[in-house]
C-alpha cells in the first residue's frame, strides 16, 4: 500500500550555485553598425545608471536544468496522482490541449496588432464566450478576468454599477458562512459590506435567516451551487425570487460547475452574474498557483456593464468592441488569458456536449461512491451525507476524540501514501473538516486506493500514532515549522532577507 | 483558580471574548488576553498592537493577535484612552503564550468609566463557569 | 455516438453499473433528483463536438492559423507585452509536469520544489528592484498597480494617489476600477512636455497630508527614462506618503533600481522575463517593498517565506503570513487574489537564472544600443521626429508624423502592406502629442530589420506626396 517516496534532494537555493563568470544563455551582440552610433551611456543620465549588475546567480545552463529537474522531482502534480482538492477540481489536464497552447499562433501575436492579423485569436474568443454562455446559461461573456477571483471582482463591480445606474444605494452583500473566502474578499474590494447567513442541519442555506437579511440594502446574493458542502442548494428558484423581490441580484461563484455541466445551468436557475473557473471546470492547468482564467456570463439587462473590450462579430471580420458606455471599465490589461482560453476552447471540442455532461454525472457518482465509503470508516464521518455532487466534506472529529489524532495530521500522513491531501479545515462550519473532489478523471481502482489509505490511516491512528502524528515521512522533507516560518524573528522572505538575518544572529 | 489546566487569576476581571483587565496604581487597567484564548489560538506570531494615544469604547477591537492559520481580534474590556502598548510583542509574540496575565500584556488604558465598564466585566468565578461551560461543549 | 472518453476512466457502462450497484442504484440521473425538475436542462447544450483528438488539432489550428505572428510580421509593439526572446530550456522546466499540474502549494512538504521555485523568483525579483520583499505574483503590472494603490490607502490612512501625466491608459483604466471603490482619489502629476521628467514644484504643490502615495513609471509609457525619480522620492516622504514605482524589469540590468532611489513599493510587469506574447495574457504583475513591518504585511498575493523542519532542522519552504489572505481573513483580506500567475513567475526566475548577473547587464546594454540606432534610424526619415522627449530612451520611444502631415494609422496600413506592424497609435490617447505611435525594439531585432524600418517609412512618406 504505501511505498511511496518523493525524492528527496539537498538542493541549494539557485544563489548558492555557481561561480563567477558562468552564464546560462547566450545573447546576440550589437553589430557593428548598430554599435557605430556611439556609447549610449553617454546619452544616459548618469544618476539614472545602475552602479553595479544586480546580483543574481552566475549559473551554466547545465546547472539551472539539473537545480529545477530536481525541485520539480519535489512537486506534486496531479499528473503523478490522486489529488482530491475540495472546489478545486484538479482534473487530468489532456495533453492535446497543452500542444494547441503552445502553437507559435497562440505565442508570438501582440494585442495591439491590427486587427485583420489577428482574426484566428478573435475567432476563438468569440467562439469560447458563446460556448461559455450556452453552458452557464447566461447571455453575455467577457473573457478578461484572470481568476475565479477576478471574476468575483468584476462581477460586484458589476453590482455596484447597475445598482448606481438606478440611482440606488445598495451596500450590502450575503454570502453563506459555507462560501470561498474570495466572496467575502471581492465584495469588500468593491466597497461593499458582507453580511453572512448560516447554513442549516441539511446543509442548505437557511431561508429565514436570509429572509430577515435581505433588504433595499442588498445589492446581491454570492453563492455556489452546490454549495461547498457537496449539497445542491433545492429552494434556488425560490432564492432567486426572494433576491430579485427585493430588488437584489443573484451572483453564481462557478468554482462548482463541474457538477451540473449539461444538467443544469445557472442562468436557468435565476444567477444574473456567473464566473467560471477555466482551470478548474475546463481543464486548464493549474500551474502551482496560476495562470487560470475567470470569465464572467450576465444576463441581457447587465451586459452593458461588461468590462471592455468585447469580442464582436459583424458577419464579416471580428473586432474588439469597447463602445460600452455603462462598463464598470478594466481590471486587468488586455483582453484575457489567451493562453489558457486556448485550452479550454480545445477541452470543449473534444468533450462536446455529450463529453461535457458525462464529465459531470461521472464526477458526481465518483463523489457518492468515495463518500459512502469514507462515512463507513470509524471514526470519519460525513455529516452532509444522503445524496452530494461533485463533492463532500468528511469530518475527523470522531477520531479526534477517541485518538487524538487530527485532520491536520491525517492529511500529512496520506502524503506518505503518495496522493495530495484534501482541502481541510474547511469550509469552516465542519469541525477537522476534509473537504473532497474527485473528479471524473479518477478511475475507480484509484478511488478504492484513496479510501482504503485514510481506512488505514484510521488503523494506524489507534495502533500507530506516531507514524500519523509525525506524518509526514516519505515526502521530500519532514513537517515544517510553520511558526518559525511566520515568526517576527525568523521570517526571510528572500535570499536579502535571509543574508540580513543571518548577519544580526551573528552578531 | 484553574479550570482544568486552563489559569483564570482571581483578582483580574473578565470579558466573553477572552480579554483580561487588571487595575492598576493610579487607576490604570492593563489589558490582554485570556491563558483559554491563548490555548485556542496555539502559538502566536503577529499581535497587531493598538496606536499609542487611542481612544476606544469597551468591547471595540483594539488590536488582534494572529496564530499561522487564524486572526481573534482583541477587544478591550474599558472605555478609555491608550497611554502605552507592550512593544515587546513586536519581537516576541509569544510572550502572550508564555505570561498571557504577565509579559503577555497588550496595552495599558487610562479609563474614562471605569465603574460602569467594571460592573458590565466578569469576575474570575464568573469566567471560570463560562470556560467550563465552553470546555464541557467540546 | 460518443466512444469512451480517454479523460473518463468510469464513463464505460460496466464500471458505472458497479459503482451504481453499490450505491443501490440504477441510473446516474437518480444522483440528480437533488436538482428540482423546474430547473434540470431538459436538452442537450447546443456545442459543437465532441471531435476526436486528430479533429481538435485540425480544426484549432485551422482558426488559429489565420492569426499572423510576428515572426512573420516584422513587428514594432510594446505598450505592456513585450517580444523577447524565451530560451528553450524555460519552455523545458516550465512543462514539467509536477509543476504545470500541481495546484497552490497549500502542503507544503510535498511541493518543496515550486515554493523554492517561487522563493527564488521572489528573491530574484528584490535583487533587480533593490527591494527586500516580493510577493510570488499578481496578475499584471495593471492589476499590481490597482492593488498598490489600495496598499498605500490602508498603510497611510489616506485617500489620494498621484499618478504621471504620461501613464498607459490601460493600467490607468484598471488603476480606477481597483481606486474608486476604496475611496481613493487619482491625482495627475505634470510631466515636462520635453523631457519627461516629472515637475517638481507642481507636484509639491499637488502632494499634502492627504497623499497616500506618488506613483512613477521609469521608463516612462513612452520610452524615456525620468532622470529626477530620486527628487520625486523626498517630495513624497517630506508629506509622509509612500513612493511607488513601476518598471519593466529589462532595464534593471543596466538602470538603477528604484530601491535605490527611495521606492517604497516596486510594481512591473514581469512578461518580458521568459513569458511569451500570448495575445496579452497570461503576464506577470511585479510587486515589491522594503521590509517595513507597515509595508509587508499590508502587502497582497502569496508569499512564500524560509523555515526549518520541526525536527531535524532541515531547510523547508512554505506560505507565510497567510493571515493576510482571503481564504482566511476573508472581507478583511488585503486582497481577494487568490490564482494569480505562479508558472509565469516560474518562467521568469528560469530565464532571470539564464541571464544571470551578467545577462542582465548584456540584455540591457544591448537594448539601449538598439533603442538608439532605431531613433536615430527614424529621426533620419525626413518629415518624421523621434522621439519627442529630449531624454534617453530605453526599449520604446515616440515617433511623430506630423512634419509629414501623416496620420499614424494611415502610415501603419501601409506599413502592413509591407509586412511590418508599425508602433501603437498614441493619437487618441495623448492628442496633445498629435499623430505620434510608440515604437518598441528589443534584442529580437536585428541591424536589417531597423533599415528595412527606415526603408519603409521613407517609401510611404516620399510615396505620399
Amino acid at each position: 500500500m504505501k511505498g511511496y517516496t518523493q525524492a528527496r534532494w539537498p538542493e541549494p537555493l539557485i544563489f548558492e550555485l555557481g561561480r563567477s563568470g558562468r552564464s546560462g544563455v547566450t545573447l546576440p551582440k550589437a553589430e557593428e553598425a548598430v554599435k557605430a552610433i556611439g556609447d549610449w551611456r553617454s546619452l544616459a543620465p548618469k544618476n539614472m545608471l545602475r552602479a553595479e549588475p544586480p546580483d543574481l546567480p552566475e549559473v551554466t545552463e547545465v546547472e539551472v536544468v539539473r537545480h529545477y529537474v530536481r525541485l520539480s522531482q519535489m512537486s506534486y502534480g496531479v499528473d503523478l496522482g490522486f489529488y482530491p482538492l475540495g472546489s478545486c477540481t484538479m482534473k487530468y489536464n489532456p495533453k492535446v490541449c497543452e500542444a494547441l497552447a503552445n502553437l507559435d499562433q497562440v505565442h508570438w501575436i501582440h494585442p495591439y496588432q491590427e486587427e485583420e492579423t489577428v482574426q484566428g485569436a478573435l475567432e476563438l474568443m468569440y467562439k469560447l464566450s458563446s460556448w461559455l454562455a450556452e453552458i452557464t446559461g447566461t447571455d453575455a461573456v467577457s473573457l478578461q478576468p484572470a481568476a475565479g477571483a477576478h471574476g468575483e471582482f468584476v462581477g460586484t463591480l458589476i453590482m455596484r454599477a447597475y445598482h448606481k445606474l438606478r440611482g440606488e444605494t445598495r451596500i450590502e452583500i450575503i454570502v453563506p458562512d459555507s462560501a470561498h473566502g474570495t466572496n467575502p474578499a471581492s465584495a469588500a474590494m468593491a466597497g461593499f459590506k458582507v453580511v453572512v447567513v448560516p447554513t442549516r442541519g441539511d446543509g442548505c442555506i437557511d431561508m429565514e435567516a436570509l429572509k430577515s437579511v435581505l433588504s433595499n440594502r442588498t445589492a446581491g446574493l454570492m453563492l455556489t451551487n452546490p454549495n461547498t458542502l457537496g449539497v445542491f442548494e433545492k429552494d434556488i428558484v425560490e432564492i432567486a425570487k426572494m433576491v430579485h423581490e427585493q430588488g437584489g441580484l443573484l451572483y453564481y461563484d462557478g468554482a462548482n460547475l463541474n457538477a451540473i455541466l449539461g444538467k443544469a445551468r445557472p442562468g436557468d436557475m435565476g444567477f444574473d452574474i456567473v464566473h467560471i473557473n477555466l482551470h478548474k471546470t475546463f481543464s486548464t492547468p493549474h500551474g502551482g498557483g496560476g495562470p487560470g482564467a475567470g470569465p464572467i456570463g450576465v444576463k441581457k439587462h447587465l451586459e452593458e456593464f461588461l468590462p471592455v473590450p468585447l469580442v464582436r462579430y459583424d458577419g464579416k471580420k471580428y473586432y474588439l468592441d469597447y463602445d460600452l458606455p455603462h462598463s464598470i471599465g478594466k481590471v486587468r490589461a488586455f483582453y484575457g488569458n489567451f493562453e489558457v482560453l486556448v485550452r479550454a476552447f480545445a477541452y470543449i471540442l473534444s468533450m462536446g456536449a455529450e463529453g461535457l455532461r458525462k464529465a459531470s454525472e461521472v464526477a458526481v457518482l465518483n463523489a457518492n461512491y468515495l463518500a459512502r465509503k469514507v462515512s463507513r470508516i470509524e471514526g470519519l464521518t460525513v455529516p452532509y451525507g444522503g445524496l452530494v455532487k461533485h463533492e463532500f466534506v468528511a469530518s475527523a472529529s470522531k477520531l479526534k476524540s477517541a485518538t487524538g489524532v487530527e485532520t491536520k495530521h491525517v492529511a500529512k500522513r496520506l502524503l506518505d501514501y503518495g496522493v495530495h491531501a484534501p482541502t481541510v479545515y474547511f469550509p469552516l462550519i465542519v469541525g477537522e473538516a476534509l473537504m473532497i473532489e474527485p473528479t471524473e478523471t479518477e478511475a475507480l481502482e484509484e478511488i478504492d486506493r484513496f479510501a482504503e489509505a485514510l481506512s488505514s490511516i484510521v488503523n494506524e491512528a489507534r495502533e500507530k500514532r506516531e507514524a500519523v502524528l509525525n506524518a509526514p515521512h516519505s515526502t521530500s522533507v519532514g513537517l515544517l515549522d510553520e511558526v518559525k516560518a511566520s515568526h517576527p524573528k525568523t521570517l526571510s522572505l528572500s535570499w536579502r532577507m535571509m543574508r540580513k538575518r543571518l548577519k544580526t544572529l551573528r552578531g | 483558580m484553574k479550570v482544568d489546566d486552563v489559569n483564570i487569576p482571581d483578582d483580574l476581571y473578565y470579558s466573553r471574548e477572552h480579554e483580561w483587565a487588571r487595575v492598576e496604581g493610579e487607576g490604570v487597567v492593563r489589558i490582554g488576553v485570556t491563558d483559554y484564548a491563548q490555548k485556542m489560538l496555539h502559538e502566536i506570531v503577529f499581535v497587531n498592537l493598538p496606536k499609542e494615544g487611542v481612544s476606544v469604547k469597551q468591547m471595540e477591537a483594539l488590536g488582534a493577535v494572529e496564530s499561522v492559520k487564524a486572526v481573534s481580534d482583541v477587544y478591550s474590556p474599558v472605555s478609555g484612552r491608550v497611554v502605552a502598548v507592550n512593544q515587546e510583542l513586536l519581537n516576541s509574540p509569544e510572550l502572550i503564550n508564555q505570561d498571557p496575565y504577565g509579559k503577555g500584556w497588550i496595552a495599558l488604558i487610562q479609563p474614562d468609566n471605569l465603574k460602569d465598564d467594571l460592573a458590565r466585566l466578569l469576575t474570575a468565578s464568573q469566567y471560570a463557569d463560562y470556560v467550563k461551560r465552553l470546555l464541557k461543549e467540546k | 455516438m460518443f466512444m469512451a472518453s480517454p479523460y473518463i476512466p468510469n464513463d464505460p457502462e460496466e464500471v458505472r453499473s458497479q459503482m451504481l450497484k453499490s450505491l443501490g442504484l440504477s441510473s446516474v440521473e437518480e444522483l440528480f433528483v437533488d436538482i428540482p425538475e423546474e430547473v434540470k436542462l431538459k436538452r442537450s447544450l447546443a456545442l459543437p463536438g465532441p471531435l476526436s483528438e486528430v479533429e481538435v488539432r485540425k480544426e484549432v489550428e485551422r482558426i488559429l492559423k489565420k492569426n499572423r505572428t510576428v515572426k512573420e510580421l516584422l513587428c514594432f509593439l510594446g505598450a505592456g507585452v513585450y517580444r523577447h526572446y524565451v530560451p528553450a530550456a524555460v519552455d523545458f522546466v516550465a512543462s514539467r509536469s509536477e509543476f504545470l499540474t500541481s495546484y497552490t502549494p497549500y502542503q507544503a512538504e510535498v511541493n518543496q520544489g515550486m515554493l523554492q521555485a517561487l522563493f527564488e523568483y521572489q528573491s530574484m525579483i528584490c535583487e533587480l528592484t533593490a527591494m527586500d520583499v516580493a510577493n510570488s505574483s499578481m496578475y499584471d503590472w495593471a492589476s499590481a498597480l490597482g492593488e498598490a494603490a489600495r496598499m498605500a490607502a490602508r498603510v497611510t490612512s489616506r485617500y489620494e494617489f498621484v499618478v504621471p501625466h504620461y501613464i498607459s491608459p490601460e493600467r490607468y483604466m484598471v488603476l480606477r476600477s481597483y481606486a474608486e471603490p476604496a475611496g481613493i482619489r487619482i491625482v495627475e502629476a505634470p510631466q515636462d512636455r520635453e523631457t519627461g521628467r516629472i515637475d517638481l514644484e507642481r507636484l509639491k504643490a499637488i502632494v499634502s497630508s492627504k497623499t497616500a502615495a506618488v506613483y512613477i513609471e521609469n521608463p516612462s509609457y513612452l520610452g524615456f527614462v525620468v532622470d529626477n525619480a530620486d527628487e520625486v522620492a523626498e517630495v513624497v516622504h517630506d508629506v509622509g506618503g509612500l513612493y511607488v514605482v513601476g518598471v519593466d524589469p529589462t532595464s534593471l540590468g543596466v538602470l538603477k533600481p528604484p530601491g535605490d532611489y527611495g521606492a517604497d513599493i516596486v510594481i512591473g510587469e514581469g512578461q518580458p522575463l521568459g513569458n511569451y506574447m500570448n495575445f496579452g495574457g497570461p503576464l506577470l504583475g511585479i510587486f515589491a517593498c522594503r521590509d517595513d513591518p507597515r509595508l509587508v504585511r499590508q502587502m497582497p498575493g502569496r508569499l512564500i517565506g524560509v523555515t526549518t523542519t520541526v525536527k531535524d532542522s532541515d531547510r523547508g519552504f512554505c506560505m507565510v503570513l497567510q493571515t493576510r489572505e482571503q481564504h482566511i481573513r476573508r472581507e478583511r483580506a488585503t486582497s481577494n487574489i487568490c490564482t494569480n500567475e505562479a508558472l509565469c513567475a516560474l518562467r521568469a526566475a528560469v530565464y532571470m537564472v539564464l541571464l544571470g548577473k551578467n545577462g542582465f547587464k548584456e540584455l540591457g546594454e544591448l537594448i539601449a544600443t538598439l533603442t538608439n540606432y532605431a531613433i536615430k534610424l527614424t529621426s533620419e526619415v525626413k518629415g518624421v521626429k523621434a522621439p519627442l522627449f529630449k531624454a534617453f530612451h530605453f526599449k520604446e520611444f515616440t515617433v511623430n508624423l506630423d512634419g509629414a502631415g501623416l496620420k499614424v494609422s494611415d502610415v501603419n496600413k501601409e506599413l502592413l502592406k509591407l509586412e511590418i506592424q508599425g508602433g501603437k497609435d498614441l493619437s487618441n490617447e495623448y492628442p496633445e502629442l498629435g499623430q505620434t505611435a510608440l515604437y518598441c525594439v528589443t534584442e529580437e531585432h536585428t541591424e536589417a530589420d531597423l533599415r528595412r524600418l527606415q526603408r519603409s517609412l521613407k517609401l510611404i512618406v516620399e510615396g505620399s506626396g
